[in-house]
């Protein structure tokens, strides 16, 4: 009888941590007031530059390499075409915040959920603009809260350089995928992972060094 | 004044010079047949490669180069050095990749279409590739060049390969450039450079 009590007190307690550890993104911050009511992105947002990433996916245990190549065609969308390293198209979008257009893809990889998976995490990782509604702060970095429909993006910037270093999407009670950025210069990034945390997929970008 | 437009006629009867001709029947077969004689000659095959992605959006065209090498009769190397590391190997029906140090392998064995792109490539370099079961083929001439065109007929090659383009020298009837066109306004042309032919290569090369 005590020992199935104490069972059921430690299940409870596992609950309870799991429920908690479920929660908000920003828990573990201390509210602040808001400092900025917008922030831009540089990472992205100079339409002379061809930004071009040696790109290494993997999907459920699955390894897929290639070129990401991403270039802003107006004020409001991108071009992103993704190649082999032969240089053979496997998909060509354009993207902007609220408009979406497939130019091509090749049947192996023309699937409605990874399309949509792809658009959510390429339009997040070009976005130039955020509007902020709640400012959060840590030992390191000032987070800021900007709404996306029913979800929200946590924006951490650097409180040491002023860099944007990560970007957490996420519902409610749940993280969905992060994005995080390394710049040396503020005005690209050299590296920038995106990481799933309810499906399996991860993505990895390099970007060529230029000789 | 007078240079301008002797600047102005040099400038355009260099561009005529430049121009593709057709080449003429007896022209096309006595080409066909230098090509042929030199590909069989070809036991080993290492050359530089410098590979253009054109997209018509972009501002440069995406540069990057490395070295290939071939041996008889389907060992292929194709080595990425700059501005990255990665290596593919063609052997035994199978696909060696080393992406940075990081390795995987696809076994092609059965595949159609990736047995046809090894052909391909192997056919590409080497010049040998006038099948006209698989391609409608074209041929022109232009100053010190030739030029073999090749459209896929197979439906799914043409889907990812609009046409090849293979351009000779025309003193040693090897391939120098490469040009896949894809079937949007964009291509890969692959430059080739410092080539060694039937230099001693060992089978362990192809390991990656």
């Amino acid at each position: 009888m005590q020992k199935s009590t104490i069972q059921y007190l430690l299940i409870n307690c596992f609950l309870a941590i799991a429920l908690i550890s479920c929660g908000s993104v920003t828990k573990n911050y201390t509210p602040k007031k808001l400092d900025k009511t917008s922030y831009e992105v540089p990472y992205f947002s100079d339409s002379n530059t061809d930004y071009v990433y040696k790109t290494n996916i993997s999907v459920y245990g699955n390894e897929l390499s290639g070129i990401f190549i991403a270039k802003k065609i107006n004020d409001t969308v991108h071009r992103v075409v993704f190649t082999t390293e032969f240089g053979n198209k496997l998909l060509d979008f354009e993207i902007s915040d609220n408009s979406f257009k497939v130019n091509s893809i090749v049947s192996e990889l023309d699937r409605k959920i990874l399309i949509n998976t792809l658009r959510d995490d390429f339009r997040l990782l070009l976005k130039k603009e955020y509007l902020i509604q709640e400012q959060f702060e840590s030992e390191s970095d000032n987070i800021y809260k900007a709404a996306d429909g029913n979800r929200a993006n946590y924006l951490f910037i650097s409180k040491k350089n002023q860099k944007l270093q990560k970007v957490v999407h996420s519902s409610a009670t749940k993280e969905k995928f992060t994005l995080t950025f390394s710049s040396e210069n503020n005005i690209f990034a050299e590296k920038i992972t995106i990481v799933h945390q309810n499906i399996k997929l991860k993505i990895e970008l390099n970007y060529f060094k230029s000789e | 004044m007078k240079t301008n437009i002797a600047l102005l006629i040099l400038f355009i009867s260099g561009n005529l010079f430049a121009q593709e001709q057709k080449m003429t029947d007896a022209e096309i077969s006595n080409f066909k047949q230098e090509v042929n004689v030199t590909a069989k000659k070809i036991k080993t095959l290492s050359t530089d490669f410098i590979q253009y992605k054109h997209l018509d959006f972009l501002a440069k065209d995406i540069e990057t180069s490395g070295k290939m090498i071939f041996k008889e009769p389907a060992l292929l190397q194709w080595q990425y050095k700059k501005p990255y590391n990665y290596s593919i190997v063609f052997k035994n029906g199978k696909i060696l990749i080393n992406d940075e140090g990081k390795k995987s392998a696809v076994d092609i064995g059965n595949s159609k279409i990736f047995g046809r792109i090894n052909k391909l490539i192997i056919g590409s370099v080497s010049g040998n590739m006038f099948d006209d079961k698989e391609f409608a083929i074209s041929y022109f001439k232009s100053k010190g060049q030739n030029i073999a065109k090749f459209i896929p007929k197979d439906a799914a090659l043409k889907k990812y390969i609009k046409q090849i383009e293979l351009t000779f020298d025309k003193e040693e009837a090897t391939v120098v450039q490469v040009k896949l066109l894809e079937s949007s306004e964009d291509y890969t042309r692959i430059v080739l450079k410092n080539k060694v032919i039937n230099a001693k290569i060992d089978d362990s090369v192809f390991t990656n």
